[in-house]
């Protein structure tokens, strides 16, 4: 009996050790537009047509004037509100896409809160595609309603 | 063995997390890296599973007295 205890005993300390390799881990990001590709799939997602400027385009105001502002990615005004300016995109030096957003258009519905959910399909985006590229299988999206909007869920296993 | 899987929530205002069950040693951060991409990292820490399973092991050998 003793020589059985003495094997369960190891049994248990090499299940202990093997479970304490097992790492979980967790990280909180805050999305980072860099990427022209997937901000243009994300506002495509929305439904939106979008004009892509390599150079980078001037905006046109609600007048059909056109504005000192250009940008690299653009929305013309005719998809927004008939009193609208064009929303664009600019590329920063740093990389970076910043919006360029009217106080109008700001004020019908086209702030941070719309802002917050271009983010949102810019990561869905950004992180299908980079899951594939890196070979990890996707399993599934859920989007679940919050008080603050829908939240999208979406998971992978390893290959 | 746990399958490893990646959960990635992305909330309204464009802010997300990813968590991690089954991975093992450095290959979590590589995982987690990949997850990230060009995001600022605002939060990143491994799960209380790792270090609750030590202990549990302690546990049930000073439950059963041995």
């Amino acid at each position: 009996m003793p020589c059985i205890r003495g094997l369960q005993q190891q049994q248990q300390r090499r299940e202990g050790r093997e479970r304490s390799k097992e790492v979980s881990a967790y990280g909180e990001f805050t999305t980072v537009m860099s990427e022209e590709r997937y901000l243009v799939e994300g506002l495509t997602a929305m439904g939106y047509r979008v004009e892509v400027h390599a150079e980078g385009a001037a905006l046109v105001g609600y007048h059909g004037d056109e504005r000192p502002e250009t940008a690299h990615v653009i929305i013309r005004r005719a998809q927004l509100d008939s009193a609208s300016n064009d929303v664009g995109f600019v590329r920063g030096k740093d990389g970076r896409y910043q919006a360029i957003l009217s106080e109008y258009d700001r004020s019908i519905g086209y702030g941070n809160q719309w802002l917050g959910k271009v983010h949102q399909h810019y990561k869905e985006s950004q992180t299908l595609a980079v899951a594939k590229s890196k070979g990890y299988i996707f399993r599934g999206k859920e989007v679940i309603q919050t008080a603050n909007g829908p939240q999208i869920r979406l998971q992978f296993v390893a290959r | 063995m746990q399958q490893e899987t990646i959960t990635v929530v992305i909330d309204p205002n464009g802010e997300s997390s990813v968590d991690l069950e089954g991975f093992a040693g450095q290959g979590c951060d590589k995982v987690l890296k990949d997850f990230q991409g060009d995001d600022h990292a605002k939060v990143q820490r491994k799960k209380a599973a790792f270090y609750s399973s030590a202990v549990d092991s302690r546990n049930q050998h000073l439950k059963s007295g041995q």
